[in-house]
């Protein structure tokens, strides 16, 4: 018999039995409709990750002190100068970061600040979008400059931060003029706000604005991926030598590397549990096809004789049969595509992120039909090696 | 004469034992018997003679212990079971005592069958379907399921399935076991007229009305096989 017809008659047998083929799938549809589900939350949260840490480059290293609030021993321009010089370390920024009132004429926002050493623009990525970067000679001259982030430049300007470049700002009632203002640059996952921070030279922020509160921040870059462990090494050192009070251990290292690994790899295991949780699903439902069929072979028993006694051959009954289970898996694999992405939404609803894809499809799909071809085997090969005078004598 | 028809059924010598642990049931003993082409035959027994056994070996379902069975020249005894599969699709046409239809296939759909798993096309396959259907007056009930139709009209469509492949042998199981008196009339009549058409035509039966209405019985009993009438 040809496949097409064999299609046909598996296909009038389905449709003639909505309800138990319906039933039959229900398992199937949830299944699917997980596994899509699960995919698509995966995808959603690995783009999450990626769109969080796309703006850290992977190789940054932060060393900062390892408890929050007053710090005996602080970090120094120096320690940044020292770690620069490992071979390990492309760059190494002390970053001093606080947070005050910021008034430009009558406006006022309470805002943060960093002080930085010229360098750290180029290697963070930050860009003008008028007037001038922070220079070699306004840290080596402390002119009390400021450039300002996108989003601080326009809240102090309601929305025109052009008109702000020249102009005279105060950071707690110190004053700056403002050179420049950059380009919006995105949260870059490190929580430093640059968009809503005031930037200015380094030494101007730890003599003329913090005095002894100054506590800061070392961002190192490392030289390549490679060399963030060494670099590491390397930096523990340093800090054990020249803060031999406390040693390395009153500061923190953190690389955005691992962070990022330690994010995908929680965002992966993750789908994975509910992948094995979809798989369990389908496993119960394919024995629940396997049921199934195993019932409508009894109950066609008679049937099955009389195909084989106007000449269907065994591959003939086989193929009948496995179609059968196969078509039943399908439809509710389609199914549970179909509820899987009206499910997407909801989720948004609940602030999982959710992104229907393609390989969510194909794998429910997959899934699903695997499910009937397995489980759909067994009852399918008992069909065809019925023997055809005990299929047409049976009642 | 003889020489030039020829012999559809040639079974020699056919011996089917089944064994039930140490016990061995002799089911058919040294069965013999020819039937040639066009002839319109009767195999009349009481339940239990074996006739059922002799007809599934006839029909390629099952295979006799010992013995020789050629169906139209080809040594049954030798095919493999596709081939057997092959062998009852082209050569022989069923008509069970329970007309065996697919109950959700309709009456055309039920009759293409046979060509179908030939691999017919299927709208030559539904015309030809039609074709019988028609010649066996069921018109009108060409798109009928099984349980819409009479047990003589289903009947008539389980013999339009037998026939539509052109057979070399029909072979009917107590056609007329499930029929009021009427509708077995109607089934023997219809099988006259097959067989005046040239259709071979053996039936099984414990009903020595049916065996009066052939051309030639052999009677079974106790496995063993005689031939009377003619």
């Amino acid at each position: 018999m040809k496949l097409k017809q064999l299609f046909k008659l598996v296909l009038v047998n389905i449709y003639q039995n909505k309800v138990r083929t319906f039933l039959t799938t229900l398992g199937v549809i949830v299944g699917t409709a997980t596994i899509f589900l699960v995919v698509a939350i995966g995808t959603g949260g690995e783009a999450q990750v990626n769109e969080q840490y796309s703006r850290l480059s992977v190789g940054t290293i932060m060393v900062m002190p390892a408890q929050r609030g007053r710090v005996v021993d602080p970090l120094t321009i120096k320690d940044a100068d020292m770690f620069a010089q490992s071979e390990h370390i492309a760059h190494a920024f002390p970053v001093l970061q606080g947070n005050g009132d910021i008034n430009y004429y009558n406006f006022s926002t309470r805002g943060g600040f960093s002080a930085i050493p010229p360098g750290f623009q180029s290697s963070n990525n930050l860009t003008m979008q008028y007037g001038r970067i922070l220079e070699e000679d306004d840290e080596s001259k402390r002119h009390k400059y400021a450039v300002l982030g996108a989003e601080l430049a326009n809240t102090l300007t309601d929305g025109d931060p052009a008109a702000i470049v020249g102009e005279k700002i105060t950071i707690n009632r110190r004053q700056f003029q403002v050179v420049g203002v950059y380009n919006r640059i995105g949260d870059a996952g490190s929580g430093m706000g640059y968009d809503d921070s005031a930037f200015i030279p380094y030494t101007v922020g730890e003599k003329y604005l913090l005095g002894t509160r100054a506590n800061p921040v070392i961002t190192v870059q490392a030289a390549d991926l490679q060399a963030v462990q060494p670099a590491m090494d390397y930096i523990t050192n340093i800090l054990n030598e020249t803060h031999r009070a406390g040693g390395a251990e009153q500061f923190r290292l953190m690389d955005a590397g691992s962070r990022l690994v330690a994010a995908q790899e929680s965002a992966r295991t993750m789908s994975l549990l509910l992948l094995a949780v979809a798989v369990v699903v389908l496993v119960v439902s394919g024995i629940g096809i396997m049921n199934v069929m195993f019932v409508t072979v009894k109950e066609r028993t008679r049937e099955i004789g009389t195909l084989k006694a106007i000449g269907a051959k065994k591959r003939e009954i086989l193929g009948q049969f496995l179609i059968e289970a196969v078509v039943i898996s399908l439809v509710g694999g389609m199914l549970g595509v179909l509820i899987g992405f009206f499910t997407v939404p909801l989720l948004k609803y609940f602030e999982l992120p959710a992104l229907p894809s393609i390989s969510g499809v194909l794998l429910g799909l997959m899934f699903s039909v695997a499910t009937g071809v397995f489980f759909g085997f067994y009852p399918a090969w008992k069909a065809a090696e019925l023997n055809p005078i005990d299929a047409l004598r049976y009642e | 004469m003889i020489n030039n028809i020829k012999c559809i059924i040639d079974a020699r010598n056919i011996d089917k034992i089944y064994k039930n642990g140490a016990e061995e049931l002799k089911v058919l003993d040294d069965v013999t018997l020819k039937v040639w082409q066009g002839d319109f035959t009767a195999i009349l027994g009481p339940s239990g003679s074996g006739k059922s056994t002799l007809m599934n070996i006839l029909g390629c379902l099952d295979l006799p212990t010992s013995g020789q069975y050629n169906l139209d020249d080809l040594d049954v005894l030798t095919a493999g079971e596709n081939q057997l599969a092959t062998i009852r699709n082209q050569k022989i046409g069923f008509v069970f005592q329970k007309f065996n239809l697919l109950p959700r296939l309709n009456a055309v759909q039920n009759v293409m069958l046979p060509l179908l798993y030939r691999g017919v096309d299927e709208d030559e396959a539904r015309e030809t379907a039609r074709e019988k259907l028609t010649v066996l007056g069921l018109d009108d009930r060409l798109n009928h399921r099984p349980n819409e139709l009479s047990g003589g009209q289903q009947q008539r469509v389980a013999i339009a399935r037998a026939i539509v492949g052109s057979p070399n042998l029909v072979l009917a199981d107590e056609p007329t076991g499930n029929l009021d008196s009427k509708s077995s009339r109607d089934a023997i009549n219809i099988f006259k007229e097959l067989n005046r058409h040239g259709h071979t035509i053996v039936i099984i039966t414990h009903d020595a009305e049916v065996a009066e209405q052939v051309d030639k019985v052999f009677y079974i009993r106790d496995g063993k096989i005689n031939e009377t009438g003619g």
